[in-house]
C-alpha cells in the first residue's frame, strides 16, 4: 500500500458542501403576500391622492399651503395619507431589501446597503408621521392669504 | 439571456443529402470558455477558437467531439446519453442555456462563431464541466422521495389517472440543472434552493400517494426557498425538458399560501 | 492512494447497481461507485415499459410470461432463471410502484399496461398487454425512482469514479485451480476522475453492475459511456464471459443516429412500412406482425433495405409509421419519441413516418451468474464474494435475443437477488480478505504508461475503425468471412492501441485518458464478441450466420463461454475449461479459449420459432 503515483495531490473539488444556515419560516411568506396585498391597496390610495389632488375643482392650481393644511385638518385624510406613507415606505423597502438580496453577493456589501436602507425608512417614516399629526394648518403671524379658509371659522 | 435561436433550416423537401432533413455540411466555429488550473494559463480562463466541418443533423455535442477528438483532446466536458436523457452536457450556448446533444448547428445561427461556456453559478472545474454538488445538495435537502405511513398495501396503491396527471410535468426533470444555472438569484450566492429543487419537491407535493407534502413546504418556506423566486422565466425557457419550471414554483408557493391561511 | 473499506461494493449506479444498492445497504455497509451521476446512467434512456403478469387489463400469468421469454431467446435461456424473473417480475413492479414510481394508470387507477414485442397470450395465439409503463419514459422513472430512494437510505455514493480492476486472491488467468476450490474477490481499484487520485476498496462483496457495451458498435442507442468497463475487467482477470455473440439491433433507431425509438411505438398500434408504404412485418411475422421479437422484426427490416425495398433518396431506412394514431394519443403515450423525431431529424410524427433503421441495443451476454447473482468463473464454480446483475452479467434470461422490457426487469429482479446475496454474504465473512500487494499497481502502470507516451496513435481514429468494422460486418446479417474480416481489423486496431497517446496529460478531469483506457475496454470485448460469433456456426436470435441459416441444436444448444489466458498458461489450466466448443485462439501473448456451459431446460422443449 505505499504506491503513491506522484507526491502532488490536488484536493478534492468537491468539498462537502452545506446550506450556510438554514432560515425557515413563515417572514418571506407574509412579506410576499404583504408585498401584492399592499400594492393593490397603494394603487387606490394613490390614485384616489392623484385625483383629489390633481383632478377634482381646479386640479393641480388649486394646491398651496392652504389646501394642505385644510385637507389635514380632517382625520380621514390622516388617515389616508398616514396609510400611504407607511404602505409605501414599507412596500418599497421591502422591495429594495429583495433587490439588495438577489444583486449583493457578499455579506458586509449586503448588511452595510441593508443599515443605510432600513435608517432612511426610519428617518422617513418617523418625520412623516410627525408632520402628519403635528402639521399646524393656522400658524400664528402667517400671512392669512396663505390660511386655509378653517382657520377664520 | 436574449440568445437568438435563428433557425437556419432549408426546406426539407429539396435536400438532395442522404440523411433526411438534412443541409449540405458546412463549417462552424465554436468560441469555448477554457479554465485549466494546471494548463500553463493557470487559474486564468482563456476562450479558444475551433473551426470543425458540419453536417446539417449534427448537434453541438458533436462539435464539441470533433474538437477532442480530431484537434485538443484536453477540452473538457460531460455527456453521455447524446439524446437529452441523462442531463450530463448542460452548458451555455450563445448565451443561453442548452443541452449540447439536444441543440442543432443549425439552429444556433451557424455563420458566426458559437460560444460555448460552463453553466452559471456553479464552481467551474475544468473547462466546461462545474461541480454539481452545491446543486444535488439542494436536490437532496428537499426530500425527493415518496413519504408514506401506515402499511404497506399489498398490491400498488390507487391513484386515478386524473391524480397522476397532476404531477406528470415534473416527473420529467432529469436534473441537468439548466434551470437552476439560469437563475439570476442563483448566480448570487448559490444559497437559493433553485428551480430544480423545487420542481423535484413539487413532484412529490402534487403526488396524491405522497404525505410529506407539509414537511416539504416547511423546507421551501425558507429565505432561500421559494420566496426568492422572482418569476423571471429563464428557467421554464432553459429547461431542455419542457417542464414548465416557472409555473411549478408559483404552484408551491400557493400550496404554502393556502397553508398559511 | 486512498483505501476504503465497506462491507458491500457496488460498481455502477443504473438500474441494477441502484436496486443492488437499496438492498444492500439495509443490512451491510456499502458504497456505489460510478463513473457517472447515478442519474445519469443510461438505464434513463429505457422507454417503453416492464413486463410482468399483473393482469391489471387483461388475462395474464407468468408461466406465459416464462415461455415468451424463452421462445423470444430462442430456447437458449436458462429456464429456471427466466421462470423466477417472470414470477418476481409481478412484486419488482410494485415495489417500484410502492417507492413512488409514477406508473401510467388504468380507469380503476391501477397500473396501466400495454402491448410489446413477442409478449404473447397463452403461448403465442395474440399480443398481450403486460408492460407496466411510464409513458415511453419508463426508464427514466425507474431511475430517479431508485436514486430517489437511495437518497431516503442515505447510501453512500462515490460518482465520477471510474473502476478500472477487480482484485481477487487467485490470478485465474494462469492458476491451475481445482474444482470447487475456494477463489475470492477482494475489492475493485478505482480512480477519480476528479482529482487522478487512486482509490482502493477492499470489501467482501462486490456487485458490478457496469452496464452494456454498445459502443463497440457505430450505429448504436447506447450512451458514449458504454463501454463494457465490467465485462472486460472480469474478462482481464481470467473470468469468463458468456454468450457475447449475441448482441441484440433495436429495430427502431432514427436512421442515420441510432437515437432510440421505443418499441411502444408499435406496441401503440405504430407500422412498419418499406419504400413501397406495404406494411411489410405481415410477411415475416404473419400472427403478430410489427410486435414479433426484436431480432426478427431488425432482419426484416434490413432484408427489406437490401432486397432494394427501403425508403429515402439511397433506399437505406424504413419507415415508421404512426400517422393514422391520433395526436392526442401520440402526445398522451409516445411524447419523448415524437420529440426525438422533431429534433433530431426534424420529421412531424404525426404527418410524416419517421425513418428508421436498426440499431445496436444490447448485449445479451456478459457476465456469468447464477440466479442469486454469484459470478461463475467457469460453467459452475463461483467466485465467492463476486456477483453482477443488469447488462453486464449474463444469468442467461434474455438467451440468443432479449424480448422488450425484460432488461428493466432483469435489472430489478437480478439486481435485487444480487444486493440481498452480497449483503448476507458479506455478513458471513468475519474479516475482510486480506488485498495484493500493491493492488493498484497495474492500474497505475497503466495510466502512467498512457499519459507519459508522448506521441501516438489517436483515440478517436482507432474506436471510430472499431466501430466501423463491426457495423460492417459484425451487425444484424454474418457470415465467417464478414467475421474474420472483422477479427482481423480488430487485431491490427489492437497493434494500434498499444501506441495509443493522449493529449491531456493532466491530473484534473481528464477525460481524455479515459476514454483511451475506455476503448482498451471496447477492443477486448469487440474481440470476444466476434470470436464467440466466428465459433457459432448456426443462426439463432440475435446471431444471424447467412452462411449457416439455420438453428442448429444438436450442435449448438450450449453457451458460448470466452476465456482469456496468457499463452504461457499450462494447457492444464485449460483443461478444466469445461468445453464442448474447445476452441482455442492464439494471439500476441494471449489466447481465447471457448469453452460451453449447458442450457438449464426444465418445462419447454425447443421448438421452432414462428410468430
Amino acid at each position: 500500500m505505499t504506491t503513491t503515483p506522484s507526491a502532488q495531490v490536488i484536493p478534492s473539488p468537491r468539498d462537502p458542501y452545506a446550506r450556510r444556515k438554514t432560515t425557515r419560516g413563515n417572514y418571506e411568506l407574509y412579506s410576499w403576500v404583504f408585498m401584492r396585498a399592499s400594492g393593490v391597496l397603494l394603487i387606490v390610495l394613490i390614485f384616489g391622492h392623484l385625483f383629489v389632488n390633481l383632478m377634482v375643482g381646479e386640479g393641480v392650481h388649486r394646491i398651496d399651503f392652504a389646501f394642505v393644511g385644510g385637507k389635514w385638518t380632517s382625520p380621514f385624510w390622516q388617515v389616508w395619507d398616514l396609510l400611504m406613507l407607511w404602505l409605501a415606505m414599507f412596500h418599497g423597502t421591502n422591495g429594495v431589501r429583495t433587490i439588495i438580496n438577489d444583486y449583493a453577493s457578499r455579506d458586509l456589501t449586503r448588511g452595510i446597503l441593508k443599515t443605510l436602507l432600513y435608517l432612511a425608512f426610519v428617518i422617513t417614516v418617523a418625520l412623516g408621521t410627525l408632520v402628519i399629526f403635528t402639521f399646524e394648518p393656522c400658524p400664528a403671524n402667517a400671512d392669512p392669504a396663505l390660511l386655509a379658509s378653517i382657520c377664520f371659522e | 439571456m436574449t440568445a437568438v435561436a435563428e433557425n437556419t433550416r432549408a426546406d426539407a423537401g429539396t435536400q438532395t443529402d442522404d440523411a433526411p432533413g438534412a443541409v449540405a455540411s458546412f463549417e462552424v466555429t465554436l468560441k469555448i470558455r477554457r479554465y485549466n488550473p494546471e494548463s500553463e494559463h493557470g487559474e486564468n480562463v482563456i476562450w479558444d477558437e475551433f473551426t470543425v466541418q458540419a453536417h446539417g443533423t449534427d448537434r453541438v455535442l458533436d462539435a464539441l467531439h470533433k474538437i477532442k477528438w480530431e484537434q485538443d483532446g484536453s477540452l473538457t466536458f460531460r455527456r453521455s446519453c447524446a439524446h437529452g436523457i441523462c442531463g450530463s452536457d448542460a452548458m451555455r450556448i450563445n448565451g443561453r442555456n442548452r443541452l449540447a446533444c439536444k441543440t442543432l448547428l443549425k439552429d444556433v445561427n451557424p455563420d458566426k462563431p458559437i460560444t460555448v461556456e460552463p453553466i452559471k453559478g456553479l464552481p467551474v472545474v475544468k473547462d466546461l464541466v462545474v461541480d454539481m454538488e452545491p446543486f444535488f445538495a439542494s436536490y437532496r435537502e428537499i426530500m425527493p422521495f415518496l413519504i408514506t405511513s401506515g402499511n404497506e398495501p399489498s398490491r400498488e396503491r390507487i391513484q386515478s389517472q386524473a391524480d397522476r396527471d397532476r404531477f406528470d410535468d415534473t416527473t420529467k426533470c432529469i436534473l441537468c440543472a439548466a434551470c437552476t444555472s439560469s437563475c439570476p438569484v442563483f448566480w448570487t450566492d448559490g444559497q437559493y434552493f433553485g428551480p430544480a429543487a423545487i420542481v423535484n419537491a413539487h413532484r412529490f407535493i402534487f403526488d396524491s400517494r405522497d404525505e410529506g407534502a407539509q414537511q416539504r413546504l416547511e423546507i421551501l418556506n425558507d429565505k432561500e426557498g421559494v420566496w426568492r423566486c422572482r418569476t423571471t422565466f429563464n428557467c421554464t425557457e432553459a429547461c431542455p425538458r419542457g417542464i414548465q419550471v416557472t409555473k411549478a414554483i408559483q404552484e408551491v408557493k400557493r400550496a404554502m399560501i393556502t397553508r398559511a391561511f | 492512494m486512498q483505501t476504503h473499506q465497506y462491507d458491500v461494493v457496488i460498481v455502477g449506479a443504473g438500474g441494477a447497481g441502484m436496486r443492488a444498492a437499496l438492498e444492500a445497504s439495509k443490512d451491510a455497509r456499502t458504497a456505489v461507485i460510478s463513473k457517472l451521476y447515478p442519474t445519469r446512467s443510461h438505464t434513463g434512456a429505457a422507454q417503453g415499459g416492464m413486463c410482468a403478469a399483473l393482469a391489471n387489463v387483461e388475462e395474464d400469468n407468468w408461466e406465459w410470461h416464462t415461455f415468451d421469454t424463452v421462445k423470444g431467446g430462442d430456447y437458449l435461456v436458462d429456464q429456471d432463471a427466466a421462470e423466477i424473473m417472470a414470477k418476481e417480475a409481478i412484486d419488482a413492479v410494485l415495489d417500484l410502484e410502492r417507492m413512488g414510481l409514477p406508473f401510467n394508470r388504468t380507469p380503476e387507477g391501477k397500473i396501466d399496461q400495454r402491448r410489446f414485442g413477442g409478449h404473447t397470450r397463452n403461448h403465442g395465439e395474440a399480443a398481450v398487454r403486460r408492460a407496466c409503463y411510464a409513458a415511453d419514459r419508463t426508464g427514466h422513472m425507474i431511475l430517479q425512482t431508485l436514486y430517489q430512494n437511495c437518497v431516503k437510505q442515505d447510501v453512500e455514493f462515490y460518482n465520477e469514479f471510474y473502476v478500472l480492476d477487480l482484485l481477487t486472491d487467485h490470478d485465474l488467468t494462469t492458476e491451475e485451480l481445482e474444482d470447487g476450490a475456494e477463489v475470492n474477490a477482494t475489492g475493485v481499484v478505482a480512480y477519480d476522475l476528479a482529482t487522478g487520485e487512486i482509490h482502493v476498496f477492499q470489501a467482501k462483496a462486490i456487485v458490478f453492475a457496469t452496464g452494456g457495451a454498445g459502443k463497440i458498435f457505430k450505429t448504436t442507442s447506447n450512451a458514449h459511456t458504454l463501454t463494457g468497463d465490467g465485462m472486460a475487467l472480469a474478462y482481464r482477470r481470467g473470468l469468463p464471459l458468456e454468450d457475447m455473440e449475441f448482441f441484440q439491433f433495436h429495430p427502431t433507431g432514427l436512421a442515420g443516429l441510432g437515437i432510440l425509438l421505443s418499441e411502444a411505438a408499435r406496441g401503440e398500434g405504430g407500422i412498419l412500412r418499406n419504400g413501397e408504404g406495404e406494411r411489410f412485418m405481415e410477411r415475416y411475422a404473419p400472427t403478430i406482425k410489427d410486435l414479433a421479437p426484436r431480432d426478427i422484426v431488425a432482419r426484416s427490416m434490413a432484408n427489406e433495405v437490401r432486397e432494394g425495398r427501403g425508403a429515402g433518396p439511397n433506399k437505406d431506412y424504413v419507415l415508421l409509421d404512426l400517422t393514422h394514431l391520433e395526436p392526442a394519443h401520440i402526445d398522451a403515450k409516445l411524447p419523448d419519441i415524437t420529440e426525438f423525431a422533431r429534433t433530431y431529424l426534424g420529421v412531424e410524427p404525426y404527418t410524416e413516418p419517421v425513418p428508421v433503421y436498426p440499431t445496436a441495443h444490447y448485449a445479451m451476454g456478459g457476465v456469468p451468474t447464477n440466479v442469486d447473482g454469484e459470478v461463475l468463473r467457469d460453467s459452475h464454480n463461483v467466485v465467492k464474494g463476486l456477483y453482477a446483475a443488469g447488462e453486464v452479467a449474463c444469468v442467461s434470461v434474455h438467451g440468443s435475443n432479449r424480448l422488450g422490457t425484460n432488461s428493466l426487469l432483469d435489472i430489478n429482479v437480478f439486481g435485487k437477488r444480487s444486493g440481498r446475496s452480497a449483503a448476507a454474504y458479506a455478513k458471513t465473512v468475519a474479516q475482510h480478505k486480506p488485498l495484493p500487494e500493491n493492488p493498484a499497481e497495474r492500474v497505475v502502470q497503466q495510466l502512467e504508461e498512457m499519459r507519459g507516451r508522448p506521441d501516438g496513435e489517436r483515440v478517436a481514429d482507432i474506436r471510430k475503425a472499431l466501430q466501423e468494422t463491426m457495423d460492417a460486418n459484425a451487425q444484424v446479417f454474418r457470415t465467417g468471412e464478414s467475421l474474420n474480416t472483422a477479427l482481423s481489423d480488430i487485431r491490427e486496431l489492437q497493434k494500434r492501441y498499444k501506441n495509443v497517446s493522449v493529449q491531456d496529460k493532466g491530473k484534473l478531469f481528464n477525460t481524455d485518458l479515459l476514454e483511451a483506457i475506455e476503448l482498451g475496454f471496447l477492443l477486448d470485448i469487440a474481440e470476444v464478441t466476434v470470436l464467440a460469433a466466428i465459433n457459432r456456426k448456426e443462426s439463432r436470435g440475435g446471431h444471424y450466420r447467412e452462411d449457416y441459416p439455420q438453428r442448429d441444436d444438436a450442435n449448438y444448444m450450449q453457451h458460448t463461454m470466452a476465456y482469456r489466458r496468457p499463452t504461457s498458461a499450462s494447457d492444464v489450466a485449460d483443461g478444466h475449461i469445461e468445453g464442448y466448443f474447445d476452441h482455442v485462439e492464439e494471439f500476441d501473448g494471449y489466447k481465447v479459449v471457448l469453452g460451453s456451459k449447458p442450457v438449464t431446460q426444465t418445462r419447454y422443449e425447443p421448438m421452432e420459432r414462428k410468430y
